[in-house]
């Protein structure tokens, strides 16, 4: 359990550190894609249970110090998306195309979700997801493509990120 | 103080991420650069020729200037030194809008300094520094919705209003807290710049460029939008403004 949260952990900041520095160069109308959410959704996912949440909130409070948002505030989202991926462990079958677009599109729409449970809570020092402008739908359309390519490039890391329980 | 402390250890690595992004874009680009450079040479020497005239002619402006500054009893101005820094990141997710520069506090670099940028020959406002590690700072953008800046026409009326983002690069910033009266006086295209009456931006430097006028019949006030002086999505290198304290003019 040890191993899989510490590689995740550690993948995950990789992964916000690319989307900082490396990602503005495919940013579709400036919305870049959030491969660290599709990351922890398949490890949450696969994983079950604990290993999931303690990465996402793990990596999410890295990713805290390294934006502008209060502190706490991506260590909350990434906790509850990996919550909530965690409790679909087992209930579908994990195919290379359909599952994981529909996991990335809801997974970008579950975070809007907690940032705006943020916003009702602590109000506007919280910034959070219009569902009438676009930038929501485009990284939601951008993650949902990107999704199975990702999942596909997670699959001989498995050893590394997923518990003996979780490979059974 | 824990903020800085994560910043300063995660900064190091976005650092280590920047310069490898860096030299990979810098690589595949440098081919096409040297072709533009050598068009951009000849451009140059010619700007050269004209701006060493433009030089004497500016000499004798600056005499001037300090002479009439001090009949006028002005002769102190507050300096401000220019800290050039790299953007080496930006925010890692697209809800908030950090730039994050290579500069921290050993570099001299404090909490809510202005930062200020060149494009196309003009100096704009870029934002503030609201973090700083011991390398690298974080930079809250002026489009950031929770960015406000005291500002007022460059010419004319000199209307004061509060500048605000949207909070998209793209986005137009809003000019609120406009006086009604000045409704006819203010022109598409006119420049808005920092008033300096807060301690964190110096003033005159331009914000943006007036885009439209919004009024509202039960307001008081109206609100002018405005596009922004800089292409945020292009600005490579900023200049943190640190304030000197007053000195004798030297210029």
């Amino acid at each position: 359990m040890i191993r899989s949260v510490l590689f995740s952990t550690l993948l995950l900041l990789l992964c916000s550190f690319a989307q900082s520095t490396w990602f503005g160069a495919i940013a579709i109308f400036g919305v870049i894609p959030d491969i660290g959410l599709l990351v922890l959704i398949w490890v949450s996912y696969i994983n079950g249970r604990i290993e999931g949440p303690l990465s996402g909130f793990l990596s999410g409070f890295a990713e805290d110090f390294i934006s502008a948002s209060p502190l706490g505030f991506h260590a909350f989202i990434k906790t509850a998306i990996s919550a909530s991926a965690s409790l679909l462990h087992g209930t579908f079958y994990i195919d290379k195309l359909l599952l994981p677009i529909a996991l990335g599109f809801s997974g970008t729409i579950a975070k809007a979700l907690a940032a705006g449970i943020l916003f009702l809570l602590f109000g506007s020092k919280i910034h959070t997801y219009s569902l009438i402008d676009s930038p929501l739908w485009i990284e939601s359309a951008y993650n949902a493509i990107l999704a199975p390519p990702i999942f596909i490039l997670l699959s001989p890391l498995r050893r590394f990120l997923v518990t003996e329980r979780g490979r059974r | 103080m824990p903020e800085s402390l994560g910043l300063s250890i995660l900064g190091f690595f976005q650092r280590g991420f920047a310069a490898v992004g860096g030299f990979v874009s810098d690589s595949v680009t440098s081919i096409s650069e040297l072709r533009k450079l050598r068009a951009n040479y000849q451009e140059v020497t010619s700007k050269l020729e004209r701006f060493t005239n433009i030089e004497r002619g500016l000499a004798d402006l600056r005499e001037e200037n300090k002479r009439l500054k001090e009949q006028l009893g002005y002769s102190k101005d507050i300096v401000y030194r220019r800290i050039a820094a790299r953007i080496i990141a930006k925010d890692p997710e697209n809800l908030y809008s950090t730039i994050t520069i290579d500069k921290g506090v050993g570099d001299g670099i404090r909490k809510n300094m202005a930062v200020i940028a060149f494009q196309e020959g003009l100096e704009g406002l870029v934002g503030r520094v609201v973090e700083v590690g011991r390398g690298t700072s974080k930079i809250v953008p002026l489009y950031d919705s929770k960015s406000f800046v005291a500002s007022r026409l460059a010419s004319g009326t000199r209307t004061e209003g509060l500048v605000g983002g949207l909070g998209a690069p793209g986005d137009p910033l809003l000019m609120r807290f406009v006086k009604k009266r000045t409704k006819d006086e203010v022109q598409f295209g006119d420049l808005v710049v920092t008033t300096g009456f807060d301690s964190t931006y110096p003033a005159d430097v331009a914000v943006g460029r007036i885009r439209k006028v919004r009024e509202l019949e039960y307001q008081t006030s109206i609100d002018i939008e405005l596009d922004p002086v800089m292409d945020f999505s292009r600005i490579e290198y900023v200049f943190v403004i640190r304030p000197e304290g007053p000195q004798e003019d030297t210029r």
